[in-house]
Parts: structure tokens; C-alpha cells; sequence
């Protein structure tokens, strides 16, 4: 499990890749731009206008978590932990990037499913155990359930999602989890 | 290192930098790697947000994503497809079939005694029964400018052509989607794991999202006490329950056959101007009111999903309306057909006003749906609540005003820009209506599967409804002789026949000839033709079991080999 090069086959990739090679060379220089500047306008003095250097900016956390489209998510924070390099929401124009073009319609369902597994996976032990599923769970109900109906529910989901009986959610369990819930592409998406 | 670089595209930057951390390389070649994989991973991005830009109503349909879910976007989704759909066939009708007769012909020979009056924005008929609106209104010469254009093969390719990309585009994105949305789909909707995959991320409004959190909750809990509640059913509940479906199922098929007959008898009085509006008056008020009719069944029936609940209301309207339509179709085929001299345009007139009086009834419905109950909802009884949009009812109007359109193109080729109009309108107001009055959708979920089911009804019933009404009408009726492209002929498509005698006294063009005479009129080739696709149907239905079959034991082997 813990070697991540192999969540992916060869073959996921080479879909994945397909449509970076061909149209490539004539959209770049007119839509780059578009997601730089929302990158850039969080933080005018911070980020600069010429990359060419490679400048090693960072925005924190309470800037991308206060975007519009993110601001209302109650899992802003996960994502932003996931995505960011330092694992503490602080993001570089390049984990920025990362983190829309996972969110956006055209990223294919197993790399959706691998990043929903991570940001749903709090205390990032490659499972979601127990007490992932009651953070979630109280994010999701603003906590209005009982103890006990928390309690119910989690077990409940992984008595039906988890198919090797190890008591946790497995990257794998997972990915035949969302398999079965046909919405998951359309919803796991954030529009910018 | 191709490889290398392609599977560090789909990496995170930590994951990317963890791993190329680790190769066995010179700094040199990990440092080549590192820019090529991040390339990559900006143009796949750079790519997919050029197709977002490119996108009409991007703001908008963002903004009410955000505000209403997935679900009520896929109507919207679904409304913009449409509007696509009749842009590109505006364009091939316009350019295919008009522009050439404008440009032969600019001015429309409009008898000196007819003049504009305004109702005919209305009725469809007087000052536009001379203009290229309708079938009438084209010569069955051929065009000699620049180069020699035959209007009637022109206007017979084009009607055809049209209609054979739109069966492949709707055949495409119905397959497309049901391989999506309903391979390995799990048929049980209310299970807790949806717990980790419903949450709709696209939602960035505060308010939406603290409803979204409660309906959840009472989700949750339902999904808790569900195991509880299983009781079974006596038998004579049982029976009650059937008897109740069977008497709304009477009732409903009872209301729409006669609706249909009480059509049939209006059209008899034909009439004159004004009065004309009648027919499609009726037709209009009758799709509004009697759906409205069957949505009260539910009060007394007990479906045991809500899945199945929709699913009886959308066969219901769908009845309905095919039968509204079907008896449309046989009255123009066989009585308007026999009885006037310039039938087709007659014809293109009734479904114009259908068009239009279909239009003015959108409005009022959303009037009607949205607003008013909203006030009765927030004002007069607090009970009810706000109302939620109401995504099937809403989509199968928009299924009919597609049909009306289908129908419509031979006889009157211009009504898609009537359309374009229509639909372009009704976006917003749509949109305004639904901000205005409506709350989110308290269920979640299924919105794939719905968006599959409608394509798949746009397919069936009212596209190869369509398709089969203009087919019978090109080969089996006789065309008007005082007007029209195809006066003077049998049948439309003897058009064929007679540029094919044309073709043979070219050289050249002797395959041409021999691939009509001994494929397209002979029986044996379409026989043999169903025959093949027939069998390969066969094959592939049976490969599909077979790997139906392998996924199940695939599974019971996961859990197997776990325990």
C-alpha cells in the first residue's frame, strides 16, 4: 500500500495523458494565464508577475481557504492540507494548479478517487479508519447526531464498504465504493 | 524516462518531488524529469480550462451549481445541449437550403393583397405562408448562378443528412452515458457509504450548504432506522396497494387517450385566423394541467422508492404527450394531407403555433409552478414550503418542445431558429424563476442516472417518433402540386430517382447509378442488412451477460479471499 507509484496502472496513465500532447501547443499561451491570475490576485504583493526564476512564493492557508469556491466547503482545510506541498494548506502556484485540475470535470475518476480518499483520510494513515469517518461525519452534520447514531452510522459504512474485513477503508475499498455511485465524477468537482 | 515522467504527472508536487527524491539518477536527469513532469501536468490543466472558457453561460451555470447542486445543473446542462443542437441544424437548414434561394431569389413573391398585421407573429400563417419559412415557400427549379444548384436534391439531402446526425449524435451521447453512469452502478440507493461520495463540492453557497448538511442528517438517519421499519406487508394490504397502481395506471393511460381523441375532434374545426390558435391553445393547457393531475396520484399511491415514484410519473407524461402528438401526426397525414392544395405549408403553420403557444405556456407554467406556489408556500400555507425545482416535469417539456421541432423541419425549415430563440429565453428565465422561488433539492443522488434516462426518452419515443413521421411523409405521401420544391413528383424521394436517370447519361458516374439500382432499391440488401445487425446485436447481449457474470464472481472472490 505504501508504495504510491502503483495506485496508478501504465494503461490509467496513458488516458490520462492522451490529451495533453495533441491540442497543446495551441491553448497554452490562452488559459494559463486564466488560473494564474486567480492565483495571483489572492495575494497581489506576494506573487510576482515573471515566474521565469522559479520565485519560491507561498500563499497560507487563510488566503486559498477564504476563495469563493472554497470558502463554504467544509472540507476546505483537507483539501488544502492534501494538495499543498507542506501538508499545512500553505500552496505554491504549482500545488494551486494541482488541486483545480484534480477538482475540475475533465480529471479522470481513479485520480478523483485517490485524492477524495486522502482528504477524507484525516490522520493521513493511508485508511480511513473510524475516527476519519466521524470527522467526516461531523463536519457533514454540523454535529446534530448522537453519540450513539455517529457511532451507528460509521460502523454501518464500514460493514458495507469494506470488503477485506480489516475493520478500516482501504484506497481500494474505496475506489470500489465510488465505482458504485455513478454521481461521484459530477460532484467531486469544483467549477472556477 | 517517458514512462517515468508520465507517472509522475499524476502525482501530487509533494508526492512528485518525494519520488523523484528517490530515483537512482544524476541530479542532472531528476532535474529534467522534474520540469518535463510539471509541464505536462500545466498543459493538461492548461487544456481543460481553455474548454471552460470556451464554454457559454460559464458563470451562470457555475452559479447555480453552487447554489442548487448537480441535480438542478443537469437540467440546465441538458437545456444547453438542446440549444446547441438547434444552432447547428439552424445552420445547416439556413445554409443548405435558404441562403441559395436568397441568393437566387431575394424578394419573397408575396401576393400585392397580403401584408404584415402582427398576428401573424402568432399564428404563422398570411404574410409568412409566402416567405421561406415554409416548405411552400421554396421553387423546385434549379438554381442557376455561379454554379447550377438543384433546390429539391438540395432540400431532400439536407433534410435527411440532418436527421441521420442527429439519430448518431443522440445513438453517441446515450451510449456514452449509460457506460458512465450505469456499469456496476449499485441499484440500492440509500446505503450509509454514499456518505463518503455524496457530498457535492461544487456547492459554494453558505446557505446551500447548511440545507445540503441537514437533508443529510435526516438522510442518515433514515438510512438508521430503515433496518427497523422492514415490515412486511399483509396480503390484503398487498392487494390494496396493487389495486390503487392499477386504477392510477387506468386512469392515467384513460386521461391521455382521451385527451388525444377530444384533439382529434377540435382539429375538425379547422377555422380562420385567430381561431386557429384554438387547437394549439388546448394542446398547450392540457400539458400543463393534466401533468399537474398526475402528480396528485402520489398522495395515494405507495411506490417503495422514490426512484420508482418518478419513473411512473415521467411513463405517464411521456404517454400522454405521444398520444396528444401521435393523433397531431395522423390528422396532418390523412385528413390536412388530402384536403388542401399547399398541405405541407398548412402543416409547417399548425406546428409553428404549437412552437409558440408552447412557449407562452413555459412561461406560465414557470409562472404558475414556480412562483405561485412559492407564495402559497411562504405566505398562505406554511405547510407546504418553499418549492423545489422540479427537474423531471421541467426536462420533459423541454423533450417535447425538441420533438415539436423534429417534426417540424421539413415542413417549415427555419422553425429551429424559432427555437434557438425559445430556448434561449427560456434559459433565463429558467434561471431567474429558480433563484427567485425555489430551495435546493432535499434527496441527493441519481442525477447521472436521471440525465442518462433522458436522453434515452428524447431517443426513443420522440426522436424515432419524429423520424418516422417525416420518413412516412417523404415516402408514402404525395407532395402539394401547387407549391413547394417537390411539386409535381409521386413521392419526395422519387427526387432521387429522377437525379439518378440524370446521372446516367454522364460517364463516370455508372457506379453511382448501379449502387441505387442493386443496393439502396433492393429488399434483400436491407433484409440482410437487419439480418447482420440483428446478429451482432445477439453477440454482443451475450457478451454482456457473460461479463455480468464474471464481475459477480469477481466479487465474491474479493470477499472470499479476504475473510
Amino acid at each position: 500500500m505504501g508504495n504510491k507509484q502503483t495506485i496508478f496502472t501504465a494503461q490509467q496513465l496513458d488516458a490520462y495523458q492522451i490529451s495533453c500532447h495533441s491540442i497543446l501547443k495551441l491553448y497554452i499561451f490562452l488559459t494559463f494565464p486564466r488560473l494564474f491570475y486567480r492565483y495571483r490576485d489572492l495575494a497581489p504583493q506576494l506573487v510576482p508577475l515573471d515566474y521565469t526564476n522559479h520565485p519560491d512564493v507561498k500563499l497560507p492557508y487563510e488566503l486559498i481557504g477564504s476563495m469563493p469556491e472554497l470558502k463554504d466547503n467544509p472540507f476546505r482545510q483537507r483539501i488544502a492540507e492534501v494538495f499543498s506541498e507542506d501538508g499545512e494548506g500553505n500552496m505554491t502556484l504549482d500545488d494551486f494548479l494541482d488541486m483545480f485540475s484534480v477538482l475540475s470535470e475533465m480529471a479522470p475518476r481513479d485520480l478523483k478517487a485517490y485524492y477524495a480518499f486522502k482528504i477524507y483520510d484525516f490522520n493521513n494513515d493511508d485508511f480511513i479508519c473510524k475516527s476519519d469517518l466521524e470527522k467526516t461525519l461531523n463536519k457533514l452534520t454540523r454535529n446534530e447526531l448522537t453519540e450513539d447514531e455517529v457511532r451507528m452510522v460509521c460502523e454501518k459504512v464500514i460493514d458495507e464498504a469494506d470488503l477485506d474485513n480489516d475493520g478500516r477503508l482501504s484506497l481500494e475499498d474505496f475506489q470500489h465504493m465510488i465505482v458504485r455511485a455513478p454521481d461521484f465524477l459530477s460532484t467531486f468537482h469544483i467549477r472556477i | 524516462e517517458q514512462d517515468l515522467v508520465k507517472e509522475f504527472v499524476a502525482l501530487s508536487t509533494r508526492d512528485r518531488i518525494r519520488a523523484i527524491r528517490d530515483l537512482p539518477m544524476s541530479f542532472e536527469e531528476k532535474k529534467h524529469i522534474r520540469l518535463l513532469s510539471q509541464f505536462f501536468r500545466r498543459c493538461g490543466y492548461s487544456i481543460r480550462s481553455a474548454r471552460q472558457t470556451l464554454e457559454l453561460w460559464q458563470g451562470i451555470m457555475k452559479e447555480i451549481g453552487g447554489k442548487f447542486g448537480t441535480s438542478v445543473l443537469s437540467y440546465f446542462v441538458f437545456l444547453k445541449w438542446l440549444l446547441m443542437f438547434n444552432i447547428f441544424s439552424f445552420l445547416v437548414n439556413f445554409g443548405f437550403i435558404t441562403i441559395p434561394l436568397l441568393v437566387y431569389d431575394p424578394l419573397p413573391n408575396i401576393p400585392p393583397n397580403v401584408s404584415f398585421r402582427g398576428l401573424e407573429i402568432l399564428t404563422g400563417a398570411g404574410y409568412f405562408n409566402h416567405t421561406v419559412m415554409y416548405y411552400g415557400g421554396y421553387s423546385n427549379e434549379t438554381l442557376v448562378g455561379l454554379v447550377e444548384y438543384n433546390m429539391q436534391l438540395a432540400y431532400f439531402f439536407t433534410i435527411a443528412v440532418y436527421m441521420v446526425l442527429c439519430g448518431l449524435a443522440l445513438i453517441f451521447s446515450m451510449a456514452r452515458s449509460f457506460k458512465t453512469n450505469y456499469v456496476l452502478a449499485e441499484s440500492t440507493s440509500n446505503g450509509a457509504w454514499q456518505l463518503l461520495c455524496s457530498w457535492d463540492f461544487s456547492i459554494t453557497n453558505e446557505r446551500a450548504v447548511r440545507q445540503r448538511k441537514s437533508n443529510l442528517r435526516v438522510q442518515l438517519k433514515e438510512s438508521l432506522s430503515e433496518k427497523a421499519q422492514m415490515e412486511l406487508l399483509t396480503l390484503s394490504e398487498k392487494l390494496k396497494h396493487f389495486g390503487v397502481h392499477l386504477g392510477s395506471w387506468l386512469l392515467s393511460t384513460g386521461l391521455a387517450v382521451g385527451c388525444g381523441a377530444s384533439i382529434y375532434y377540435l382539429c375538425q374545426y379547422e377555422q380562420q385566423e385567430a381561431e386557429t390558435l384554438l387547437v394549439p391553445f388546448v394542446v398547450s393547457l392540457m400539458n400543463l394541467v393534466v401533468p399537474l393531475f398526475y402528480s396528485l396520484f402520489y398522495k395515494f399511491e405507495h411506490y417503495s422508492s422514490q426512484r420508482t415514484q418518478i419513473y411512473a410519473l415521467v411513463v405517464r407524461n411521456v404517454l400522454l404527450r405521444m398520444s396528444i402528438l401521435g393523433v397531431l401526426c395522423f390528422y396532418w397525414m390523412n385528413v390536412v394531407a388530402k384536403k388542401f392544395s399547399c398541405w405541407e405549408s398548412r402543416v409547417g403553420q399548425a406546428l409553428y403555433r404549437l412552437v409558440i403557444v408552447d412557449f407562452l405556456f413555459l412561461m406560465l407554467g414557470s409562472f404558475f409552478g414556480e412562483f405561485l406556489s412559492n407564495v402559497i408556500g411562504t405566505r398562505l400555507l406554511p405547510r407546504l414550503g418553499v418549492p423545489e425545482f422540479d427537474i423531471a416535469r421541467n426536462v420533459l417539456e423541454l423533450i417535447y418542445a425538441q420533438t415539436l421541432a423534429w417534426i417540424g423541419i421539413y415542413f417549415s425549415p427555419l422553425l429551429p431558429a424559432i427555437q434557438i430563440v425559445k430556448f434561449f429565453i427560456l434559459f433565463y428565465l429558467k434561471k431567474v424563476s429558480l433563484t427567485q422561488n425555489c430551495q435546493p433539492p432535499r434527496r441527493t443522488g441519481r442525477a447521472a442516472q436521471m440525465h442518462t434516462t433522458f436522453i434515452a426518452l428524447l431517443f426513443f419515443p420522440f426522436f424515432v417518433g419524429a423520424l418516422s413521421m417525416v420518413a412516412y411523409t417523404s415516402w408514402s405521401l404525395t407532395p402539394s402540386e401547387q407549391c413547394g420544391p417537390f411539386r409535381g413528383l409521386n413521392n419526395t424521394f422519387s427526387v432521387v430517382g429522377v437525379w439518378i436517370d440524370d446521372l446516367e447519361e454522364i460517364p463516370g458516374s455508372q457506379w453511382v447509378v448501379w449502387i441505387y439500382q442493386h443496393v439502396i432499391r433492393s429488399e434483400l440488401f436491407y433484409f440482410l442488412i437487419t439480418l447482420i445487425i440483428l446478429v451482432i446485436m445477439y453477440i454482443f447481449w451475450q457478451v454482456t451477460q457473460g461479463r455480468k457474470d464474471l464481475i459477480g464472481l469477481l466479487r465474491q472472490q474479493i470477499v472470499n479471499v479476504s475473510v
